[in-house]
Order: structure tokens, then C-alpha cells, then sequence
């Protein structure tokens, strides 16, 4: 159509001040889409370092008060949790699985003329092995007294496999362990961090620390039962009458840290829009520039019989022009920013291509066409209702 | 075109004016009248009332048989394109558009589809203009050349009535005299027209003159 020719040709006739406003709307579309990148890609590297926890709720002794039971204050037993509230605890949380875990951190040496080294060791019986869903790369489950499973960087770190033997406390006074299994990386966990991590049996933990008490209490909780309840039930049966422990919903820090980043990511797009909002304000302005030097011409082609839909039509396309092309460029280039803003802050780019990043660029690129549109339709509108005389006559 | 007691009044702060005030006359088809009167005396808006541009305040005006009194401003645009052809003093052409775009915009106005160079050809030929000047673009011709387009630009949906305001008023005598030969050649072909202007040479061009003063027509 015609109108769409003479958007054309005024665009590439005022060539600069098209690509100027265009320029904005592309630094306004890279500034919304590459931030959208940056939250996401930040969101995905936290999820992927959080294990999968599943629906779990963490029971600790509480830390705060100085200890209920026997007011003895500060005494390391006092920070445990005994048999008798793990069994409380049990029993309100069935049918969901409350496993007593031991846990300490522990000096160790691998192989003959190894350094010594620290890592968190765990008890946990061996039965209860298949409630916490490890997922081993090497080896089985099946834990002897003496055995143990280690998480996959220690494994790594040590050159550690299957059948190594780990000799524990300093120059092996707490006896030696041997590797039945590795377990797959599962990142950073609530319950249990496996990755730096030696997990023996709760025998073995018991006989050589010569404990009885547990340092938390792992509950599984079954589909159909909900973590918030199950949360609340133990806090009913053991903080009756002083807060003896704290209870971890994992799925509701989860929710809690996804919101805290959504928030955050929300936040930095907002910074993003503002420049949004200038390409906007110098689109209006270069759209009423274009109306106002053509008052005369609008007055001729209402007088020969051009419709006012038709002259707004004709500006409205000049809007889109730039409007598309700018927000076109904007969304390769948010893609190439984002790029380089994960590699630099995230020192990584494998969340780049995801649907997330698609999403962000196609909003980025959305908003800037609908910036120009909208700035573009008040100039627009004001050409279509001049008075066709008046216009006319203007020099 | 029949003018029946038309007025207009602009109301103004310092009170109403009357730039036209019970106009009667009759245009029938095939004339070539000019409208001729001082400024200011209301033959502008005159011009506007007869093209469409604007309504009258009072009295009725029928073009082609149709009263444009009640008519909405999408209608008036309609009829505009239709049925009135405009030769204005400054040529007024479309910097943008080349001749042959020029000539043919009120048509694709018309048909909503892009240039016909068929029809385009034909009608500056109509005029005139020289077959290898079509792809230039209006400032790249001359002043003379330039109101031949905008003429045929008029004639191009086959208007009843071709209104003309100063067509020579930007030309020299000779240029004008050639464009008022057109005139008279396309009145001759059937054309009506009505010129607005104050020169007495170009008036005699026409066959019935409208003389205007004051808002009134005396003659």
C-alpha cells in the first residue's frame, strides 16, 4: 500500500534521526531482555547446585535456647536430639519416614602416604539408605559395618573408588573405612551433603564417637502428605513446652529462595524498563517531529480525499518500522549481552539457550514494539484529526 | 453543484463573522466558471464549502444531486476523492512519491491497491507532460510541468467538478497561459470547472464569471 511506502521513504529520508530512535529502543530491548538472561541464568545455576530434596522436612536441635532438658547449657548432648524425640517424631510424622542422622566432621587420610585431609562424615543405618534416594555412579548401597559411601567430589578430589580404604581420625586412630559406593554429585542439600561427604553406618558412628544422640532427624515425607503439615506436627509434639528443635520445610525455603531471586530478577528487568521509557519518550518525540513537519502534506492528502484512518495509518507504520526493526536488533544483541554478562558474572553460559532466555529476548523484543506503537499513536492520531483547511493553508 | 442561501459564520470571541451570506447559484455540468473578489471576501471559504473541505452553517449545498449538510467527515473524504478534483496555487505534490505515483494517488486511494502506470500514463499524457519526466520526482521538474501532474493528479478519478484555486498564481504569464489552454481544452472534453481566482487575463479564460464581496455575490 501506498502509506506504506511514504513510512519508507520519510524513514530513510530523515536516515539519522530514525536510526537514533531506533537506538534507543534497541539499548531499551537489550536492556530488559539481557537482565531477564542474567536472573534466569542466575535462578538455573542456584537450582542446579540446590539437590533435588524431593519433598523432605528437617528436623535440628534447637540452637537458641540453652537447652531444656537437665538445664545443663552448652553441653554438646544437650544439642542433639535424644532417642525418645526421635521416636516422638516418628511416630507424627508416619506414614513419612523420620531418619536419625549422626554427623561431625572428621580428619582423615587416603591410601599409604596421603595428606590429611577434613570432610563431613554422617551416620546413617544402613536401612534407611534407600528412603534418602542416592543415586550412586559407582559401587551399591549395600553398607557393611566397616563400609561407607562418598560423595562424588570427594571421590574425585582423593582419586577415590570402589574398595578404597579411608583411615579416619589423625593417623588412623578411629579405625578405617572401606568405599562401597560413590554417589552422583547431587549439589548443595538440605538434608544431607553428600558431595564433600563420607557416609558410614549408624553403628560405626555410634561406637567410635561414643554417642547415642542424633545431630538431625532427615523425615521423607510421602506424596499426599504435605511438608508445611508435617512441619507443623512436629513443632506441636516436641516444642510443648520449650523449643527444643527447629523444623526445615525444604520445599518451603526452596519456594522461599526462588522468590527472593524472582524478586530480584523483577527488580533488575524494572532497571531495564526505564530505559525503555526514554526510547519511548524519543520516539514520541521524533514521531511528532515527522507530524509537525508535514501538517502541509496531511492538509493536501485530506483535501484529495486521503481518510483519516489512512494518514494515521501512514504514521502508525512509521512507528512499527522502527519499532520493529530497533526491537529486532535489540533482541540478536540482548542475546550476545546476555552471553557475555553470564560468562562474566555466572562464569558460565550453559543457561543461555533455554526456554527462560527465549522468553526473556521475545519480552524484551514485545515490549519495544509496543513502546513504539504506543508513542507513535498519539502523534499519529493528531495528524489524522487536523483540520484539513487549517493544513492546508499551514507554510 | 447548487448553492441554496448558503452561509457561513465563524464565531469568533469579538462576535460571529459571516464570511458567506445567502449564496445562491447553480453550476451545471460542463461549465467553466471562475469566482473572482478581493480578499477577504470570503472566496476561500467559498472554495472550501464547494470542495467539500468544510459544511455550511446555514442553507444547503447539493453536489452531483447529494446534500453534503449532514454528511460525516468519512463520507465528505469519500466524496472529496471521488467526485472533486483540486488544482491548488502551489502544486502541492508529494515530495515522496514520483510523478507517476503522484498522478495515480487519489486512485490507489480509491481502489486501495498499488500504482496502475497504465491509467497513470494515459492522463499525463492527457496533459501533456513529456513520457520521460514520470519517474522523476516533483522537485526535479518545473513549476509549469509540476501543475500539469497536479492536474492530471485532479482528473485521475474522473471527477464531476475540477475546483482550481490561483492554478497560474505561481507561474509566469506564458506557463500560466499554457496551463489555461488545458483548462479550456479538458472544458472542452466535458470537464467542469471552477477556478477561484483574482487575475482578470485568466478569468477570461472562463465562460460565466461569479463576481463576491462582502460574503455576497453581485454579479
Amino acid at each position: 500500500m501506498i502509506f506504506w511506502e511514504i513510512a519508507k521513504r520519510n524513514i530513510r529520508l530523515h536516515f539519522l534521526r530514525s536510526t537514533l530512535a531506533m537506538l534507543g529502543i534497541v539499548i531499551g530491548v537489550v536492556a530488559i531482555a539481557s537482565m531477564g538472561i542474567l536472573g534466569n541464568s542466575l535462578v538455573a545455576t542456584v537450582s542446579d547446585s540446590l539437590s533435588s530434596v524431593g519433598d523432605s522436612v528437617i528436623v535440628f536441635p534447637y540452637a537458641g535456647g540453652g537447652g531444656g532438658f537437665g538445664g545443663g547449657g552448652g553441653s554438646s548432648e544437650n544439642m542433639k536430639i535424644t532417642d525418645q524425640q526421635f521416636q516422638q517424631i516418628k511416630r507424627a510424622v508416619a506414614p513419612s519416614v523420620a531418619i536419625p542422622v549422626l554427623s561431625t566432621s572428621e580428619r582423615m587420610k587416603v591410601g599409604v602416604g596421603g595428606d590429611d585431609i577434613v570432610a563431613s562424615v554422617y551416620g546413617v543405618d544402613p536401612k534407611y539408605l534407600p528412603d534418602l534416594n542416592f543415586e550412586l555412579s559407582a559401587g551399591s548401597l549395600n553398607n557393611a559395618n566397616s563400609g561407607c559411601l562418598v560423595g562424588s567430589a570427594f571421590a574425585k578430589d582423593n582419586n577415590i573408588k570402589v574398595g578404597s580404604r579411608i583411615s579416619m581420625g589423625t593417623d588412623g586412630s578411629k579405625g578405617t573405612l572401606r568405599v562401597t559406593g560413590i554417589i552422583k554429585e547431587r549439589g548443595m542439600s538440605f538434608d544431607i551433603s553428600t558431595d564433600n561427604a563420607v557416609i558410614a553406618t549408624q553403628a560405626w558412628f555410634e561406637n567410635t564417637y561414643k554417642t547415642e544422640n542424633y545431630d538431625e532427624v532427615v523425615v521423607k515425607v510421602k506424596s499426599g502428605q504435605d511438608t508445611a503439615d508435617v512441619k507443623v506436627v512436629i513443632e506441636k509434639q516436641l516444642n510443648k513446652r520449650d523449643k527444643v528443635v527447629s523444623v526445615m520445610d525444604s520445599k518451603a525455603t526452596l519456594a522461599s529462595i526462588y522468590e527472593t531471586f524472582g524478586a530480584v530478577t523483577t527488580f533488575v528487568t524494572a532497571i531495564g524498563g526505564i530505559s525503555m521509557v526514554v526510547a519511548g519518550v524519543s520516539i514520541f518525540n521524533i514521531m511528532m517531529m515527522s507530524v509537525n513537519e508535514r501538517v502541509k502534506e496531511i492538509g493536501i492528502m485530506r483535501s484529495i480525499g486521503t481518510q483519516k484512518k489512512e494518514v494515521m495509518s501512514m504514521f502508525v507504520y512509521e512507528a512499527a518500522i522502527i519499532g520493529v526493526i530497533g526491537s529486532a536488533v535489540g533482541g540478536i544483541l540482548s542475546l550476545v549481552a546476555g552471553y557475555a554478562i553470564s560468562a562474566l558474572m555466572l562464569q558460565s553460559t550453559k543457561y543461555l539457550f533455554t526456554f527462560a532466555t527465549a522468553f526473556s529476548v521475545f519480552e524484551g523484543v514485545g515490549f519495544g514494539i509496543v513502546v513504539c506503537l504506543a508513542c507513535g499513536l498519539y502523534p499519529a492520531w493528531q495528524a489524522a484529526n487536523l483540520n484539513p483547511i487549517d493544513a492546508l493553508r499551514h507554510e | 453543484m447548487l448553492f441554496q442561501d448558503v452561509a457561513k459564520v465563524y464565531p469568533l470571541p469579538a462576535g460571529d463573522v459571516r464570511a458567506l451570506d445567502g449564496v445562491s447559484f447553480q453550476v451545471d455540468r460542463g461549465e467553466f466558471i471562475s469566482v473572482m473578489g478581493p480578499s477577504g471576501s470570503g472566496k476561500s471559504t467559498l472554495l472550501n464549502l464547494m470542495g467539500c473541505l468544510d459544511t455550511p452553517t446555514e442553507g444547503d449545498i447539493y453536489i452531483s444531486g447529494t446534500r453534503i449538510g449532514d454528511m460525516s467527515d468519512a463520507e465528505l473524504t469519500s466524496l472529496r476523492r471521488d467526485r472533486i478534483g483540486f488544482i491548488f496555487q502551489y502544486f502541492n505534490l508529494f515530495p515522496l512519491l514520483n510523478i507517476i505515483e503522484n498522478v495515480t494517488f487519489p486512485m490507489m486511494l480509491k481502489t486501495g491497491k498499488g500504482v496502475d502506470p497504465e491509467r497513470g500514463r494515459e492522463v499525463l499524457r492527457a496533459v501533456q507532460l513529456d513520457d520521460s519526466l514520470f519517474t522523476h520526482t516533483p522537485t526535479e521538474l518545473s513549476g509549469g510541468q509540476q501543475q500539469r501532474v497536479a492536474v492530471a493528479r485532479a482528473l485521475i478519478n474522473n471527477p464531476d467538478i475540477l475546483l482550481c484555486d490561483e492554478p497560474t498564481g505561481n507561474l509566469d504569464s506564458r506557463t500560466g497561459a499554457g496551463i489555461m489552454d488545458l483548462m479550456t481544452e479538458l472544458n472542452r472534453n466535458g470537464t467542469t470547472i471552477i477556478m477561484v481566482t483574482h487575475d482578470p487575463h485568466i478569468a477570461e479564460y472562463s465562460r460565466r464569471t461569479i463576481r463576491i464581496s462582502d460574503g455576497r455575490i453581485v454579479s
